[in-house]
């Protein structure tokens, strides 16, 4: 008799379950347009997860208090539904056909980091949902002929190259030495494929190309091989893990070295968390506050600067920033396309051509944006031990001189 | 009998008509063919043979780089497919992708099998703890060095040829479905069968007491090695439909994924019962339930939700789902029951 309960109350369960996971959101309900969206809320993208979360939620905030997206004459609001894919390619998969075919959703808004995108794209191109990402810089999601796929920032090629350039320069023009070090994943190791173009293109010679681990807390190995070796220029490369790995590890081994060049330091919070320690880290990003870009919505990037900090208790790091502009995005190619139909909001899309708080947007035809050049900042500490990212590249942004070579340990 | 013919019917029935039944959830049911069928080939180590291996996770993964692999390299140079910087857009036709597709299954099954062989033969020998260990060093080791291969994309990944334009948007998720129900039927029909045979009362034999085994005359060493053989068969060609599912290999994430399928696999077997034909196929059934459950309803919980449930399942259900109706309903199990002697027992107790 018991069992029987059991068995009872356990296919009830059920049927309320399949049956609560069907009740369908659909794409445009009422006045809300719904995206969908598949975030690492949890694992080891999570706290650039929620950068992306939080640059989400403040431009559909934004939007929609100010007026919303007007098609057809009517206004919308956006909407969004969040899955946490736990930093994890094949939950990420699922989760897109999830939100397709049991949600419902029309429209993607991209998750974080380029290993995620790369899962999430075949699944959108093949049902012919529009994504608008603003996480995968990786050059290979460009490459495989997606319609459907529009990346607001500059691909992960054209992060580092820009450093390589500086070191010749500072070199009077003649070739330097690199050390390398990347994460294994898919962005990382597209910045090493630029990085070596460009040592390839400035006569440099590579001396050290390791390979760190996923879960990345400790790098002494290479920086061992960099103290004998000692190379004009450092390049590590491995999400915000990395940045925190390569600051820590630097500093307490005291590794010396002319230049060192990095990614993820703004979402790390480098200059926050390890002060001093970070001091002359030369960092690609894909925006800086000091920009003079500008929009209707967040005006430009000192407003918006102040705003998130308001609303998040810290400052943006420009994957908040990428991702806030992926709304603004959207919101400009329903408006243009006056439609929720998919082709014509692909089509929309593809002729985007706007100026937003955080950059230009063009699309080329495999999807990246091409309009956006990426910048290079330093981090730079005054005596009190305030330390603030300054914007040293391309000199059309420059606000401070790039500091060259970094000083000795000892001399610090 | 009869009444088993029906119920296999039935099922069979069910299962060809899941993807209409419900037709939002094709890709869920695909995994849980795949959860059973690791599940199912998990459990012939851990359930029957006494020997609980981590390592299952390696044929997967081999498969699914395998497959995918086989798949393009038929058509187009494998090299230029996952280089990053790749200018060239590859596109499979219909006709390239299914025959890719059929090879690269093939080739996912027989490969890992030989590997299995291979490796069982310089492993098996060791026992217990000592074999749980190794193995799963195994998945471990296969993760890092595959992410260092530039040829099946390293680090960045593998994209696995995309599903070509047939039939209707639900025909991706109809084809993978009955492929992978194919698999678990397959597998089902292939370890049912086994079970009937001397085979199985082996590898009992070795896991109650292998030495006595070995003294009785039996090659021990043979039978582990044959055995992991078939689940090494069974987990490449699960790995194979996985990863053109995913459609997209990472090394770690995704093929060589002990953290999570390595042992999802051994959960499952244990919540439904090792060492019983249907207890890997109940617990895999109902764990990817519960497990998509949390994930949908307890958002940035769900692994907390999915700690409890083990414990509950290790302190409730020592001896799984089947384990605990057997004890509950003996009969049910053909076995008899002295009235009058449990209820002795009972009081004694």
């Amino acid at each position: 008799m018991r069992l029987n309960k059991i068995i009872l109350s356990f296919v009830s369960a059920l049927v309320i379950l399949f049956s609560t996971s069907v009740a369908s959101f659909a794409k445009v309900v009422g006045d809300k347009i719904i995206l969908g969206a598949a975030i690492s809320l949890t694992g080891k993208y999570s706290s650039n997860g929620v950068h992306t979360q939080n640059g989400y939620n403040m431009a559909v905030d934004r939007i929609n208090s100010m007026g919303g997206v007007k098609v057809g004459g009517k206004t919308y609001k956006f909407d969004i539904i969040y899955y946490d894919d736990e930093s994890n390619p094949k939950r990420a998969a699922q989760l897109a056909e999830r939100l397709i075919s049991q949600d419902g959703v029309e429209f993607m808004l991209g998750p974080y980091s380029s290993g995620l995108t790369k899962a999430i794209a075949p699944v959108t191109e093949k049902y012919g949902v529009p994504m608008v990402e603003a996480n995968g810089a990786s050059r290979s999601l460009f490459t495989k002929g997606y319609k459907y796929l529009f990346a607001v920032l500059a691909p992960a090629n054209l992060y580092l190259d820009v450093a390589i350039d500086l070191a010749v320069e500072k070199n009077n023009g003649k070739g330097v030495t690199v050390a390398m070090a990347f994460e294994q994943d898919a962005f990382s190791q597209d910045v090493r494929l630029g990085v070596l173009d460009a040592i390839k293109r400035t006569g440099s010679k590579k001396v050290i190309d390791d390979k760190l681990p996923k879960e990345l807390n400790d790098m002494a190995a290479t920086l061992v091989k960099v103290k004998q070796m000692k190379p004009d220029v450092l390049v590590v490369s491995g999400h915000t893990k990395g940045a925190l790995t390569a600051i820590r590890q630097i500093s307490e081994m005291k590794v010396d070295v002319p230049m060192l060049a990095m990614t993820h330091c703004d979402a790390a919070k480098l200059s926050k968390q390890h002060g001093k320690n970070s001091q002359y880290a030369l960092c690609a990003s894909q925006w800086h506050k000091t920009l003079t870009y500008k929009d209707d919505f967040f005006k430009d990037g000192m407003t918006y600067d102040a705003d998130f900090t308001k609303e998040f208790g810290y400052a943006p790091p420009y994957q908040a920033a990428e991702s806030s502009a992926a709304l603004l995005v959207f919101k400009d190619a329903f408006e243009r396309a006056n439609s929720f139909d998919q082709k014509k909001v692909r089509d929309a899309l593809a002729a985007t051509n706007m100026q937003t708080f955080y950059g230009n947007i063009k699309f080329a035809p495999g999807g990246q944006n091409v309009d956006k050049p990426m910048v290079l900042f330093q981090v730079m500490c005054d005596d009190a031990g305030k330390c603030e990212n300054k914007v040293v590249a391309p000199t059309k942004w420059a606000s401070a001189k790039l500091i060259h070579p970094i000083p000795s340990w000892s001399k610090r | 009998m009869k009444n088993n013919l029906i119920l296999y019917i039935g099922i069979l029935i069910l299962g060809i008509a899941a993807p209409f039944i419900f037709p939002a959830f094709k890709v869920q049911l695909s995994i849980l063919c795949v959860l059973i069928v690791l599940a199912t080939t998990w459990n012939i180590q851990g359930g029957e043979m006494g020997y609980n291996s981590f390592g299952n996770i390696l044929f997967y993964g081999l498969g699914m780089y395998l497959c995918a692999s086989v798949q393009v390299g038929m058509f187009f140079p494998l090299a230029e497919w996952t280089e990053s910087g790749g200018e060239k857009t590859f596109v499979h036709t219909p006709a390239q992708f299914f025959q890719g597709m059929a090879v690269g299954l093939i080739v996912a099954a027989v490969v890992p099998t030989i590997v299995a062989g291979l490796i069982g033969y310089s492993i098996l020998g060791l026992r217990g703890h000592y074999f749980a260990i190794c193995t799963l060093g195994l998945g471990v080791a296969a993760g890092e060095i595959s992410g260092g291969i530039e040829i099946i994309g390293a680090g960045q990944g593998f994209t696995t040829p995309p599903f070509p334009d047939v039939g209707s948007l639900d025909s991706r998720g109809e084809f993978f479905y009955f492929l992978s129900f194919f698999v678990l039927v397959l597998t089902f029909v292939t370890v049912r069968s086994i079970y009937t045979t001397r085979f199985k009362l082996i590898l009992n034999a070795i896991r109650d007491n292998e030495d006595k085994a070995e003294a009785m005359g039996i090659e021990t060493m043979k039978y582990k090695i044959i055995g992991w053989m078939i689940s090494a068969f069974f987990c490449g060609l699960a790995g194979g439909i996985m990863g053109g599912l995913v459609g997209y290999i990472d090394s770690t994430d995704v093929a060589f994924d002990g953290r999570e399928m390595g042992v999802f696999m051994v959960l499952m077997a244990i919540l439904g019962g090792k060492g019983t034909l249907w207890g890997p196929i109940i617990g895999a059934t109902v764990f990817h339930i519960f497990k998509e459950g949390f994930w949908t309803f307890f958002l940035g919980w769900q692994y907390v939700a999915l700690g409890v449930l083990i414990v509950v399942i290790v302190i409730y259900f020592p001896e799984g789902i089947m384990g605990w109706l057997r004890e509950k309903y003996p009969e049910r199990f053909g076995e008899v029951v002295d009235e009058k002697d449990r209820k002795a027992q009972v009081e004694l107790k």
